[in-house]
């Protein structure tokens, strides 16, 4: 029984790698061994008998025309996705920012979409956006606005589109939630400062709100952005990935590549380089947690 | 206060406690009786699982040491689980399968060698069947599989919907010109409201596991293939292949005789606008009927549907379905996977598939029964066995007709020209191709 | 009289407020409420062109089909004891380590963190397949634990990080008052922390929970039998048959999300406290 002012030193860090431990074994242990596995598959040559490493998968890739059109429409779905969370999701809590009536009901609501699983948000998307049965093309003819059904998830143009809605009414609360939390942590003093001073609503916000706001957009986009990146469920239930490919994104044609063609070898690199791909992206948020230790 | 704090984490230490109990429960397997996992994708459905669920009871009956445990699984994901399973070394007892990844399975060697079991049967036993389902189920002069159903793709259409259009319900079309002409007939606006809605043709254009079949007879009867019999390049540059691409899209996008969305749909929703009235033909087999008539008993199926072959086009062909039931080389009962197989496949079953199910078998002697003669749908597809040819049984065929897919949604969507997306699918699968050698 | 100015001015502001709020909320519920519709007709309704809003023809027959044919009851339980479980370990487990992460100056204390979060990068098509291996061996494949294990990587990771954000936020004095008042670090663990973190331990939790219901690919992949379906799977399932039946599969979604939102709304008092207190005071 140690008493005393503080206790030994080695030992409370020892303490400190116990609380760590049972995490990181876990993590360690059912994560090393299939990432490893699938880093040493996409290095070899799917050239059956062959044991040697090989870079005949990346090749490939780079070669892929599909592969790239994948890439573009990740990088659309994402970046329109991420935005638009961002902008609905600011606007949202700055609104509810505000003493108003009905808001705490409000805030209730507006995470229900979030709470829906996103297999199930796409499958009723799809079934709203059914040219023939669906809910939106019925809206708009009585409205008068169409004339004809409008193909929402096969019109070339309006496939991006339509699958990004979705995505924005099933994931933007969980970001007006977290930016509803940071704004309620800005100090109402600031405010008060800056309006004495003579600044008008929009000042206040560029030069209050948002530097006040600076760490949780951060954590909000970089969040957001790996999560899109990795989204799965909801492209596979609206569209598979099609018509064709202009709906297909990294996560769905890694799966088409692993359990459809059975190209193992080649799956494996396209879910390595997305990897690395969400490494780089969010490489900034990584080194700003880390430089905080 | 104090209370409260306690109890919340009390609760949670509950909830934890009981959650690793009840977590740690598995589903107890029996020790004493033999089990064997059987896999199979109609379990899901309403008809052709209720008759799948009552021979395995007419099994146990007969096998009181035998327990079978039914595992549904659907139809896109069975090649994932099974191979999944299979390199786990966990693959179910018994697993159906079809053509498609027959050859896929044999060669990742995730299917039992039952050619001893066969032998010990008799010299006559495999003469019940066909030749072509049984070297369908031969890998390197071994047998690694029991046939199953053994079905050709025919036309399937709605009488009542022919004669209100003015045709003789009779005389389905014969010829692709013919088809067409019936089917812009059959586009109309049928309750005078203004809108279109019913419509000629459907077809499962999405990519789904389905549309091979379906489409593949189009393509083959303009006398076109996908690869060429050497096996080492594209054919999709052939005048006849885009001939037969050209009419397929212009159904869509000229006639407009599909109903609109047409790449999204999978078997089920063309099953379905059948059944509902709003389309007029489809290519299906014997399986369609009574899932239609199930899903809309209304519509008197078996009387308002009528079979015929598929179109002629150059060439009179069809393509065929042929499935299998293969014995995990895992298993640690052979022996009683070896007597469900036969089972399953013995005369009495596939007569009773044929009765629940309307699919036509492997074997010569159920084929030969007069309800199979007789009946106005498998004596069409029977007849048309003669004319069916299987899909490609190379491991590059999901991934070249992906590419087709692909060229098919381009042009349908108008996001190209139907001859540019032909040649950029026909590069493709070229190098597809390239990549095997 | 710029009183009334401001007064019609404000008001003006309300009522923009109120509509966009109010355009905003038809957004977030109308497709619930499509939902709700759709599953109440008959099959045949669902399928009507001109489009019906209202049942014609209201029924419950899709809920009584999902439930009692297609063994939801089951696969309620199944969803249920797999997500409760997983909340609860990774919050557990993962309140430790933050713990750890937040109070102790450990050696790679970076690398560590890093790692954690690119373990969150790893796509799930490429783990799915040697998990399949690694639970067969262990004799989990198609059990509730081995999809608890499953879950546990992804989850665990995302409590780590967001429960270190609220154990940051409290301050390290209080620690060290108790220390000197004689307590282990698993006392201060247990008697300070701890309750202090409660509305973020529940906004982990939640979040937990609904990462490991929603979830379709491991499901997928590392059951097989039907006594281990959850509803998600079910769900998913009813899609890809033959027919989609869409009062059924409608109903099935709206049951299938009745849990999560009753989570929810349980708590969703503490998750916005939670949120507000921790996280973003970094």
């Amino acid at each position: 029984m140690m008493l005393g002012i503080r206790l030994p030193a080695l030992r409370d860090r020892l303490m400190g790698y116990a609380f760590v431990a049972p995490a990181l074994l876990l993590l360690l242990a059912v994560l090393a061994y299939p990432a490893g596995r699938s880093l040493r598959l996409s290095l070899s040559s799917g050239v059956r008998g062959s044991s040697g490493y090989s870079l005949v998968q990346y090749a490939e890739l780079l070669r892929s025309d599909v592969f790239r059109q994948v890439l573009q429409n990740t990088a659309l779905f994402v970046a329109a996705s991420v935005a638009l969370h961002l902008a609905l999701g600011l606007a949202l809590a700055l609104t509810l920012n505000r003493p108003l009536f009905g808001r705490a009901a409000f805030r209730v609501l507006a995470l229900l979409p979030w709470v829906v699983p996103d297999v199930v948000a796409g499958i009723v998307w799809k079934w709203i956006l059914n040219p023939l049965y669906g809910l939106m093309n019925d809206l708009l003819f009585r409205a008068g606005l169409i004339a004809a059904p409008v193909e929402w998830l096969t019109a070339p143009g309006l496939v991006l589109p339509s699958v990004v809605l979705a995505n924005v009414w099933r994931g933007f609360p969980f970001v007006m939630i977290i930016l509803l939390a940071g704004l309620q942590s800005i100090p109402v003093e600031l405010y008060e400062a800056a309006a004495i001073d003579g600044a008008g609503t929009v000042q206040r916000f560029r030069h209050v709100t948002l530097p006040g706001l600076r760490k949780v957009l951060i954590v909000a986009l970089a969040l957001d952005t790996i999560w899109e990146v990795r989204r799965f469920g909801l492209i596979q239930a609206m569209t598979a990935g099609g018509p064709g490919i202009m709906s297909e994104v990294l996560s769905t044609q890694v799966f088409k590549q692993y359990f459809q063609f059975f190209k193992f070898e080649y799956a494996s690199a396209m879910a390595i380089a997305m990897t690395g791909l969400l490494l780089v992206v969010s490489l900034p948020y990584v080194r700003m947690i880390v430089r905080q230790e | 206060m104090r209370r409260h704090r306690t109890s919340v984490r009390n609760v949670l230490w509950v909830v934890l406690t009981a959650a690793l109990v009840l977590g740690g429960l598995a589903p107890a397997r029996s020790q004493e009786a033999v089990t064997l996992r059987f896999s199979n994708w109609h379990f899901v459905e309403t008809v052709w699982g209720r008759s799948l669920r009552e021979a395995i009871n007419i099994f146990e009956s007969r096998n009181p040491g035998i327990k079978i445990v039914p595992e549904p699984i659907s139809y896109g994901e069975k090649e994932a689980r099974y191979q999944t399973e299979c390199a786990a070394r966990r693959m179910p007892d018994v697993v159906k399968l079809h053509n498609f990844s027959l050859t896929m399975f044999f060669e990742m060697g995730c299917a039992a060698d039952l050619t001893s079991f066969i032998q010990k049967e008799g010299p006559d036993f495999l003469k019940a069947w066909y030749d072509t389902p049984i070297k369908v189920m031969t890998y390197k002069g071994k047998i690694m599989a029991m046939p199953g159903d053994f079905m050709s793709m025919v036309l399937i259409y709605n009488r009542e919907m022919l004669k209100a259009a003015g045709l003789n319900p009779d005389r389905p079309p014969k010829n692709w010109t013919e088809f067409l002409d019936y089917a812009r007939r059959l586009t109309r606006d049928s309750d005078g409201d203004g809108r279109i809605d019913q419509w000629g043709f459907s077809i499962p254009a999405s990519k789904n596991p389905g549309l091979p079949l379906r489409i593949t007879p189009v393509v083959w009867s303009f006398g076109a293939d996908f690869i060429t019999p050497d096996g080492r390049s594209s054919a999709l540059n052939t005048p006849e292949f885009r001939a037969a691409f050209n009419y397929i899209v212009e159904l869509a996008t000229a006639h407009k005789v599909v109903p609109p969305g047409v790449t999204t749909f999978g078997p089920g929703d063309v099953r379905t606008q059948m059944a509902s009235g709003r389309v007029a033909m489809k290519i299906g087999s014997g399986w369609s009927y009574p899932i239609i008539n199930d899903l809309n008993p209304k519509l008197n199926a078996y009387d308002t549907l009528e079979a015929a072959p598929v179109p002629v086009g150059k060439v009179q062909i069809t393509a065929a379905w042929q499935s299998g039931c293969v014995m995990s080389p895992f298993t640690r009962y052979p022996e009683a996977a070896w007597k469900f197989i036969k089972f399953l496949s013995s005369k009495d079953m596939e007569k009773k598939f044929f009765e629940d199910n309307r699919v036509v078998s492997s074997r010569k002697d159920v084929n030969a029964l007069p309800m199979v003669r007789t009946d106005k749908f498998s004596r069409v597809i029977v007849a048309e066995l003669a004319h069916a040819r299987l899909e490609p049984m190379i491991k590059e065929w999901p991934e070249i007709f992906d590419a087709f897919t692909t060229a098919l949604h381009e042009a349908i969507t108008g996001a190209k020209t139907p001859d540019r997306a032909l040649a950029d699918a026909h590069a493709r699968v070229n190098a597809i191709l390239a990549r095997g050698r | 009289m710029e009183s009334s100015l401001i007064y019609s001015r404000s008001r003006l502001v309300a009522a923009v407020v109120y509509a966009w709020l109010g355009i905003m909320g038809v957004f977030v519920l109308f497709p619930f409420l499509w939902m709700v519709l759709t599953s109440l007709k008959p099959e045949i309704e669902a399928l009507r062109v001109p489009v019906t809003w209202l049942p014609e023809t209201p029924t419950v027959e899709a809920y009584v089909v999902m439930w009692f044919r297609k063994h939801y009851a089951t696969y309620f339980l199944n969803s249920t004891i797999v997500s409760l479980s997983t909340a609860a370990i990774s919050t557990f487990v993962g309140a430790l380590a933050a713990y750890g992460f937040s109070r102790f100056g450990l050696a790679a204390k970076g690398t560590m963190m890093g790692f954690v979060l690119t373990t969150q990068m790893l796509p799930g098509v490429l783990l799915v397949g040697p998990y399949f291996q690694i639970l067969s061996r262990l004799g989990l494949y198609d059990t509730r634990t081995g999809l608890i294990i499953a879950f546990l990587t992804i989850c665990l990771p995302f409590a780590i990080w967001m429960l270190k954000g609220f154990i940051d936020g409290i301050p390290a004095e209080l620690d060290e008052a108790a220390i000197v008042d004689g307590a282990g670090r698993l006392t201060v663990f247990f008697r300070v922390v701890f309750p202090l973190i409660r509305p973020g331990m529940v906004a982990t939790m939640l979040f937990a929970f609904l990462l490991a219901w929603g979830d379709l690919l491991w499901v997928q992949t590392l059951t097989s039998s039907e006594a281990m379906v959850t509803v998600t799977l079910a769900i998913a399932r009813t899609v890809q048959e033959f027919f989609v039946k869409w009062p059924e599969l409608m109903a099935g979604a709206l049951m299938g999300g009745v849990p999560g939102v009753l989570f929810y709304l349980l708590l969703q008092r503490w998750l916005v406290q939670g949120l507000t207190a921790g996280a973003i005071k970094q």
